[in-house]
């Protein structure tokens, strides 16, 4: 892992010595045990610092691919490569280090609604910390101060103490991205981020994930159902359907046809939030 | 016109006549005395007046300190319950314990939840003799069968977003049922443990019937006595005290459920 300092600034991680990871798939199929193939012999590469969108309809195997990458879902075969480590072969420990590398966030924001935003946010020092004192919520002040820093780089700071439960579906996704940077993450993941918003907070959140990765300089890869989301915030686009790669391009540029062909059917309206 | 075969239907028939032949077999192993029941009305005034129509008020002090008993009997044992339901419901969890555990845990709660309180109790015995103490131990481990089941179900329902987001960020399975699970599965189970201790309230008042003390007990001996007046009073206290104790912990356990549930106003006021 690279030697890191704190973020000394909201928007300071270029200043120290950081480098974003690369992400490898070679080959990776993911068979459930209900014999569903969600992913079928996928290989991708991409480069460190990229902002890249997988697209798909539900059921195309977006979710399933994000999750080979910090490994909450195993393949079945092939490797997964992220950074200096070979996912598909880490276990125990060192898989949950390698998380604690990888920021995700959700479409349904995963927080633990009744605990305090704090709590939430402490979340993503979990791999640096003894576990005895997160049974007990302690953090060390620097745990503290990463906690603060992350809540106030997406303008949370002021909800510190309030339950989570008690936000608005924009603000919890926003704790979840600070859940997430807290981590310091070399990688961001998120999965459907904007899927349960409406569009103008769509639109803020999908800014937040740009300004990760312009700012930040990291690895961002994210997963989207919308057409215009994909070509307004990411530079790549990887479009899947049936968990195969039928797409592999720029994003700003693809053309309706390249959606029909992810899509497997012409566009329809609901494929574009809109302003 | 062809109307289709009309379905035999053998089984069910079987069944019916099986269930049938095991109504009327019942009775014959109960050695019922059929002439007896005509009695049963005017036996039934006879005692109700002899027990409530001039209640013995004056052993009031003596019942109250065993009913404080009973009640420490049934709030030592819920306590000491659910902490032990807790620590053994939550591995047996799907999605929390791995299979080989789930599956003797969930065996042992089976096995306590077929054996009765009073036969644990009885049991007990032997060991730690004819105190409160014996009796709040067997509603401990007694209450393990029930309540650790609940707790497993109870965990089992928890939406699974928030342990996934632990899972995430790198953290290890005990830091994914504290900060997972425990959050929004805890006030359904605190209202749990408060179920149990009302369950237990009416449970320690059967125990004392074989001698574990408190107002069971007291109860079973003024029967032996047959001193009617004093039973009638015991019974008084008894229905009182279990319906006040069941009213205030339903109230708190409703205010914790919607405690749950107001969250979501908090935004909007």
């Amino acid at each position: 892992m690279p030697e890191r300092t704190p973020h000394t600034e909201v928007e300071g991680a270029e200043s120290s010595a950081f480098v974003a990871w690369p992400i490898e798939l070679d080959g990776v199929t993911v068979r459930y045990p209900n014999g569903v193939v969600a992913l079928n012999n996928v290989s991708l590469s991409i480069a460190a610092g990229e902002m890249v969108s997988v697209v798909g309809l539900s059921g195309s195997g977006k979710s399933t691919m994000i999750r080979t990458i910090n490994g909450l879902v195993p393949a079945t075969n092939g490797t997964v490569t992220v950074g200096p480590h070979t996912v598909t072969t880490l276990r125990g420990k060192a898989l949950r280090e390698l998380r604690g590398s990888v920021g995700m966030i959700f479409q349904g924001f995963n927080l633990a609604d009744r605990a305090s935003v704090y709590q939430n946010v402490l979340v993503g020092r979990f791999a640096h910390t003894a576990t005895w004192k997160t049974m007990l919520g302690m953090a060390s002040s620097e745990d503290r101060e990463i906690v603060l820093r992350a809540l106030d780089s997406v303008g949370m700071l002021e909800k510190v103490w309030g339950r989570a439960g008690a936000l608005s579906g924009g603000q919890k996704q926003r704790i979840a991205i600070a859940r997430a940077l807290s981590q310091e993450p070399e990688v961001m993941l998120a999965d459907e981020p904007v899927a349960s918003l409406d569009p103008p907070t769509a639109h803020a959140v999908m800014t937040d994930l740009e300004r990760i990765n312009t700012e930040r300089g990291l690895t961002v890869l994210v997963n989207l159902h919308l057409m215009d989301l994909a070509r307004q915030y990411t530079t790549r686009m990887i479009g899947l359907r049936a968990g195969e790669v039928v797409y592999d391009g720029p994003a700003t540029t693809a053309t309706d046809a390249d959606f029909e062909a992810i899509y497997g059917r012409p566009i329809q309206s609901r494929d574009r939030l809109g302003k | 016109m062809r109307v289709p075969t009309k379905p035999r239907r053998l089984m069910v028939r079987l069944v019916w006549l099986v269930v049938g032949l095991l109504f009327v077999g019942s009775f014959w192993g109960l050695d019922l005395e059929w002439a007896k029941i005509g009695e049963l009305p005017s036996d039934v005034v006879h005692y109700f007046g002899l027990m409530f129509s001039d209640p013995d008020w004056s052993k009031l002090p003596e019942a109250l300190f065993q009913t404080w008993r009973s009640v420490s009997m049934a709030w030592v044992g819920a306590l000491l319950g659910v902490a032990l339901s807790t620590l053994l419901g939550i591995p047996a969890a799907e999605g929390v314990g791995p299979i080989w555990i789930r599956l003797p845990l969930r065996w042992l709660f089976a096995v306590i939840r077929a054996v009765p309180e009073v036969i644990i109790a009885i049991i007990l015995l032997t060991v730690t003799g004819l105190t409160p103490f014996t009796g709040a131990l067997a509603l401990a481990i007694g209450g393990i069968g029930t309540h650790a089941k609940w707790t497993y179900e109870t965990i089992e329902a928890t939406p699974t977003g928030a342990g996934e987001a632990v899972k995430a960020a790198g953290g290890n399975l005990l830091q994914m049922v504290r900060w997972g699970l425990w959050p929004s599965a805890s006030p359904e189970l605190m209202s749990l443990g408060l179920y149990r201790f009302e369950i237990n309230v009416r449970t320690s008042a059967v125990l004392g019937l074989i001698g574990v003390g408190g107002i069971g007990d007291m109860l079973t001996g003024y029967v032996q006595f047959r001193d009617w007046s004093v039973v009638g009073m015991l019974i008084i206290v008894v229905i009182v005290v279990t319906m006040t104790i069941d009213a205030v912990s339903g109230r708190i356990r409703r205010r914790i459920m919607e405690g749950a549930k107001s969250i979501e106003l908090d935004r909007i006021v």
